[in-house]
């Protein structure tokens, strides 16, 4: 199937193309397998793929539906290609980010000396609500507070981005997994002859990193995945990880704490819990500790962690470090902490909390993107250039009210990728979640989850706002 | 394994034994819709009402004295049996909680079953009953207990055979006991409302649980409603009968061993033996079978009360760690 329609913008970095329209040379393989496909052959190829997640029952549940609705993300059956070159450079800066993130969440719960060498002002980190006040003066195994983390990376024409960090409880990496299994079987001959790094490893990886956080030395901790349960919107995940790495997929009931040690309930009696990877939020997994109306949590369990006697994966009050405002000094942070140059830039962002940076959002809402701090997902946010005036009025009520709930950022020109839309190619903007893994050491699978805008011209990637998955090819050297 | 795991496996097994179970009674039942007389398509609806324990949606199914009223009705009552979804007991409910618990607990079990009865749900889960009705209904029911005879023997060929796979054994043989008590004792009942004896309505029975070649080999071709029941409880080479079932329970909870507490592990073990023993031992020299399947089916739910408290639900305090 030809390109010929395909739509090249200059504005935006197309990820196959150059600007005269040639393959990139890590797509050029790719390229040519693509055009040829027939038309045909390739919406057969986009059906069986749909139809290996329905049939596997790989699904998310959306929130908000009347019934907790089992939905199949949509996966566009075209890859994304990302050079070796590109992927090196995405993985050293990662792994620097997450080196500081680390370093700040030891320092800030402890002397925050950040705060008082002026790094990051002291307001933007205490009127966190992720701040956790619980977790003052402990002192993380390893520093170690972040194991898991997925970071939001987006793509211009000046480069890679970091538009998020997720340190709590990120998600996707098994729609990752899941995209590579149904895609690269459809395009077999074109996966053996295009060298791509794999993925599908990832489990282990994450069993190994889960193990060295043990507190007991021990060649084969007990390991739990601590799910809120079958209606959580990422519960095919839990279920999904815990089958890879061989752990016990246990909910807040199934725990108990007893003399600061974590037990779980099995047939045969009480068996000590080592490692909890906690798909739950802070807020949420101990009543006693956090929200006391929490039904998801074990009442005793930061007890238990803090005392030593299980491992948290990851720790809690990680939330501080991903915050929207505190995002905005992570750079900085770089260089205070390693006195390196970060290798990822941020997106330039806005903190309403400052007049003058509230001033020019309210100025400038045509152009920006308004986030709530507290949001994540998608929800709560206002894309300016796609809003009506009416729209941007309401919301700029909302922003004077409580500028401190609220950043902004340009709309950004997010690249694009050709999507099979129909019978022909269309370009659709994409981001990329890669998963960072840090126990003693750090380590990253070459790929990560790639998030497409399926709605025309739309920049919300969220798979609760109507996003879909790719798969993303890594190249071998 | 987690307790919590074990209960989701014991339950998916029984909710597709059920299901499997209503489909095969259907199955005969609308078989029997395009050439049995009515009176016994009428036996047939009091015989399944009966052993669901549920008031049919056309109210008493008694009064039926015309033609068209029972065919017409029959439509209603495959439906409310079949796709209700406010029934907790249709083929659609039985299929949809067996597949949550399935869902919820995946990584107990192998991956074929999952892709298998994930597909039978896809397939199911969007129909009604205009669907099945106009052509052929009887091999909707015929394809949905081929499914979960294939789903059984997936399980078998690739399931581990861990203490998962025991429970998943277990609450199938205790949902078969029960289902099969329940069944007989509606029949007997069904049989004393007719005026007259009628063999169709045993050779039926016989039919269901795969058993009529096996009877008029054992016996002869008349039916002898005794000889019946005596079959399908105490025939050990017989795959549905009651006796097989009770004595895999027993096997099964043996093979899973002591629960938390040791006490209520032994009584649940002592239970199913008894249960085993009331069919092997009491049931020939029973003067009232009737009775005896009341008993067996008290029993049977006694047990299923035992296993969740000695093996899902159990108390914590005083207890040693593993």
């Amino acid at each position: 199937m030809d390109f010929d329609s395909y739509d090249l913008d200059p504005i935006f970095y197309d990820e196959m193309f150059l600007a005269d329209g040639s393959s990139r040379v890590a797509c050029r393989q790719l390229h040519e397998a693509l055009l040829d496909l027939s038309a045909e052959e390739l919406a057969s190829i986009q059906e069986r793929v749909t139809r290996s997640f329905s049939n596997e029952g790989i699904t998310f549940t959306v929130y908000g539906d009347a019934e907790a609705d089992e939905r199949i993300i949509p996966v566009d059956c075209v890859p994304r290609v990302l050079s070796n070159a590109d992927w090196r450079h995405l993985e050293s800066g990662l792994a620097q980010r997450l080196r500081t993130l680390n370093l700040f969440l030891e320092d800030v719960y402890d002397e925050a000396k950040v705060v008082a060498d002026g790094v990051i002002p002291a307001d933007v980190v205490y009127s966190c609500p992720q701040y956790r006040t619980q977790m003052r003066g402990f002192s993380a195994p390893n520093g170690t507070w972040v194991s898991i983390c997925g970071t939001d990376l987006i793509r211009t024409n000046d480069g890679f981005r970091v538009l998020e960090d997720n340190l709590r409880v990120p998600s996707g990496v098994s729609y990752m997994i899941a995209n590579r299994k149904a895609v690269k079987a459809r395009f077999r001959h074109l996966y053996r002859t295009s060298r791509v790094q794999d993925v599908e490893h990832y489990g282990s990886i994450l069993l190994e990193t889960l193990r060295e956080m043990s507190p007991r030395d021990h060649s084969s901790p007990s390991v739990a995945l601590l799910t809120p349960g079958v209606y959580n919107s990422a519960f095919y995940e839990h279920m999904f990880l815990a089958g890879e790495i061989g752990a016990y997929l246990v909910e807040g009931r199934d725990l108990l704490v007893d003399g600061g040690i974590v037990y779980m309930r099995t047939t045969k009696g009480l068996r000590r819990v080592d490692v909890i990877y906690r798909r739950v939020d802070d807020d949420f997994i101990d009543p006693l500790a956090f929200r006391p109306d929490s039904m998801l949590g074990v009442p005793g369990l930061l007890d238990a962690y803090k005392r030593g006697n299980v491992a948290l994966v990851n720790a809690p009050g990680t939330g501080v470090a991903d915050d929207k405002s505190v995002y905005a000094y992570v750079t900085d942070m770089v260089r205070y902490y390693l006195g390196e140059e970060p290798i990822l830039e941020n997106v330039e962002t806005f903190l309403c909390r400052r007049p003058e940076d509230l001033e020019y959002t309210l100025d400038n809402l045509e152009h920006l993107v308004v986030k709530r701090v507290g949001e994540s997902g998608g929800y709560g946010m206002l894309v300016g250039p796609h809003a009506t005036p009416r729209e941007r009025r309401e919301y700029a009520k909302q922003v004077r009210a409580d500028p401190a709930d609220f950043i902004s950022q340009p709309t950004l020109a997010l690249s694009r990728s050709p999507c099979l839309v129909g019978d022909r190619f269309e370009p659709r903007h994409v981001d990329l979640r890669p998963f960072v893994l840090c126990g003693r050491e750090t380590r990253i699978v070459p790929g990560a989850f790639c998030r497409v805008a399926l709605r025309r011209g739309s920049l919300v990637v969220n798979s609760s706002q109507g996003g879909g998955g790719k798969d993303l090819w890594v190249l071998e050297e | 394994m987690l307790a919590r795991s074990a209960q989701g496996l014991y339950w998916m097994s029984r909710y597709l034994e059920r299901a499997s179970h209503l489909c095969r009674l259907l199955q005969l039942q609308t078989e029997a819709l395009v050439d049995r007389p009515i009176r016994e398509i009428h036996f047939g609806w009091s015989r399944i009402y009966g052993s669901v324990s549920r008031q049919p949606p056309v109210g008493d199914l008694d009064w039926i004295d015309s033609d068209d009223y029972t065919l017409a009705d029959s439509y209603t009552l495959a439906d409310d049996l079949t796709f209700e979804r406010a029934n907790p007991g249709s083929v659609w409910s039985c299929l949809a909680l067996g597949r949550e618990n399935a869902r919820q607990m995946r990584q107990c079990i192998s991956a074929e079953m999952w892709t298998h009865l994930n597909l039978t749900y896809l397939r199911v889960q969007k129909l009604e009953i205009q669907d099945i009705w106009r052509v052929s209904p009887e091999s909707f029911y015929a394809e949905t207990v081929e499914e979960s005879e294939t789903f059984a023997g997936v399980a078998a060929a690739t399931m581990y055979r861990d203490e998962g796979w025991r429970f998943v054994q277990l609450g199938r043989a205790i949902e078969r006991a029960q289902l099969t008590t329940l069944l007989l004792l509606s029949q007997i009942e069904a049989g004393e409302r007719a005026e007259h004896h009628f063999d169709a309505d045993w050779t039926s029975l016989l039919r269901l649980y795969h058993a009529f070649e096996a009877y008029s080999r054992r016996f002869s071709v008349e039916v002898d409603p005794g000889q019946v029941l005596d079959l399908l409880a105490t025939d050990p080479r017989l795959p549905g009968s009651l006796c097989r079932s009770l004595d895999s329970a027993a096997a099964e909870l043996a093979a899973i061993g002591a629960g938390p507490h040791p006490g209520a592990s032994d009584a649940t073990r002592r239970l199913a033996g008894r249960l085993a023993a009331l069919v092997n031992y009491d049931w020939p020299d029973s003067e009232d079978r009737e009775a005896l399947l009341r008993q067996i089916n008290r029993y049977c739910w006694d047990l299923h009360q035992l296993v969740t408290d000695t093996y899902f639900d159990y108390p914590v305090e005083d207890l040693s760690t593993l």
